[in-house]
């Protein structure tokens, strides 16, 4: 992208936020009556040896968490509406304490993309790059994604239902 | 879609950015989570929240105990000989740990006695026993840890007699958090800070480490000897005489004698001859420095380091002029 090119969706990005600060009273009705429904839980790994001496892994909810433990969030969302959902995105910032795990995000039918800026930007893990004091640049490690998002492909129908999932670490 | 983006820059704002702890996050630390969802429908912009998700950080019991001091040269019926450990809360919640010493250890050559008053905090930071060091007694000042904050500790321990050189003793110290100890993952619920579940961790709740003391016995004898030369040719100690002093120090026993040192104030009435100091034949150079001698304050200082019998003597020369 050229700096022209950032600089007028830039612009284009400050004329939108009016926009939609206008129409949060449509956002509110809409969602009284139920268009989509969303909801997120939280897991974690439990690795036990069964009877039989085998190795099994469970999730059970995440009621406790210690440091270094993997949290496996997942959102699930449900069309309850009579219209189709059209450009359907979510979005997840990874939770304050929790650094994302690599290539764990996961959606049925959406392009998934990440943040490193709190949501300013997104792309792909081999576009995301960290700009130094000095004007170098690295790419950025998975631990230092601020938010994740999920673009769905398709258009989601009425009684159709999905879900995202991505797993964390706590620091 | 832009309007998408700036629905999430406003979100981070709320949530903000990690914060990084040493040792992980601390106990009893919410961690909310929620999605948000945009879509359009019948061509109206919709966005949403998921429910709030909170999870709370339970408190991990964990410690570690770390011997600081290398192992301690002791002489039969010594008292009050001090071992040095650091006491560390590797948890992520604030803890109190009980101390408690074991010196009746398998695999040494004698049981070192504790001393009436054997665990102290080494308060002054001197990593040895002193007087301002606070005696520790269980129950009434067990040390309460920060994550990650640690406090120095003192085993102090007397020597039987009758030992012989080399002989080593064994000596423990035992940190213990006190909401509980078991197997990792146990878990003691509603007992963490801030009522969280505390769960064990990695090390059991639990610590030891061993320091060790080792007999050694070892006698430094010294035998210093002096030679005249006078101006005139002669031996006679006249103004202007140059007396050269030769030192002998010898170690015996099967002892080291750690950190050996001389020092030798210049008699009265002389004057240190510049740069005339040596150290088995030697130059050394007067000042402080990598080398093992220096003159200063009036005196000759050699270091001579751990010395033992099989080092064979050290033989220290310098020169004064009589006034």
């Amino acid at each position: 992208m050229s700096i022209f090119q950032r600089k007028l969706s830039d612009r284009k990005s400050a004329t939108c936020l009016s926009v939609m600060l206008a129409m949060m009273p449509l956002a509110l009705s809409a969602q009284d009556s139920g268009a989509i429904q969303i909801r997120t839980t939280a897991e974690i790994e439990v690795v036990e040896t069964d009877a039989n001496g085998e190795i099994v892994t469970r999730l059970e909810q995440a009621s406790k968490v210690i440091p270094g433990d993997i949290v496996i969030y997942t959102v699930t969302f449900s069309n309850t509406g009579s219209e189709p959902a059209e450009n359907v995105v979510i979005t997840n910032p990874v939770p304050r304490h929790m650094e994302y795990v690599e290539g764990t995000a996961f959606g049925p039918g959406a392009d998934i993309s990440f943040s490193i800026d709190g949501g300013q930007s997104w792309g792909t893990p081999d576009e995301l790059m960290v700009t130094a004091a000095d004007g170098s640049q690295r790419p950025a490690m998975a631990t230092e994604y601020t938010d994740i998002r999920w673009i769905l492909r398709n258009t989601l129908q009425p009684g159709a239902q999905g879900f995202a999932r991505f797993r964390t670490r706590l620091q | 879609m832009k309007r998408i983006s700036l629905i999430i820059l406003v979100l981070s704002v709320l949530t903000g950015s990690p914060a990084v702890f040493a040792l992980g996050t601390t106990a009893g630390t919410d961690i909310a989570n929620s999605a948000q969802v945009s879509y359009v429908v019948a061509g109206t912009p919709v966005s949403q929240s998921s429910n709030v998700l909170v999870v709370t950080v339970a408190e991990i019991l964990d410690v570690n105990v770390l011997l600081q001091s290398p192992t301690v040269p002791v002489t039969p019926g010594d008292v009050n000989r001090s071992l040095l450990f650091t006491v560390t809360n590797t948890g992520n919640g604030n803890e109190d740990f009980s101390l408690a010493i074991d010196s009746a250890l398998a695999g040494d050559d004698f049981d070192p006695t504790p001393s009436p008053t054997s665990i102290y905090f080494d308060t002054d930071g001197s990593g040895d026993l002193s007087a301002g060091d606070t005696p520790y007694s269980f129950g009434v000042n067990d040390p309460q840890l920060a994550p990650d904050a640690s406090v120095n500790v003192l085993l102090v321990n007397d020597i039987p007699a009758g030992l012989l050189d080399g002989n080593q003793g064994f000596s423990e110290l035992t940190a213990t958090s006190l909401t509980g100890t078991g197997n990792p993952g146990d878990v003691f619920g509603g007992q963490g800070d801030l009522g969280t579940d505390a769960v064990v961790g990695a090390n059991g709740g639990d610590d030891a480490d061993i320091g060790i003391y080792i007999v050694s016995n070892v006698t430094l004898s010294i035998v210093k000897s002096a030679t005249v030369v006078d101006p005139f040719g002669g031996t006679e100690p006249v103004p202007g005489a140059l007396i050269t002093y030769q030192i002998v120090v010898t170690a015996s026993g099967s002892g080291t004698a750690i950190n050996a040192s001389f020092t030798d104030l210049i008699p009265p009435f002389t004057t240190y001859q510049t740069g005339s100091l040596s150290l088995n034949g030697g130059g050394l150079t007067d000042a402080p420095d990598a080398d093992a001698g220096e003159f200063s304050g009036g005196a000759v200082v050699v270091a001579l380091g751990d010395l033992t019998q099989a080092a064979g003597p050290q033989t220290i020369a310098f020169t004064v002029v009589i006034d």
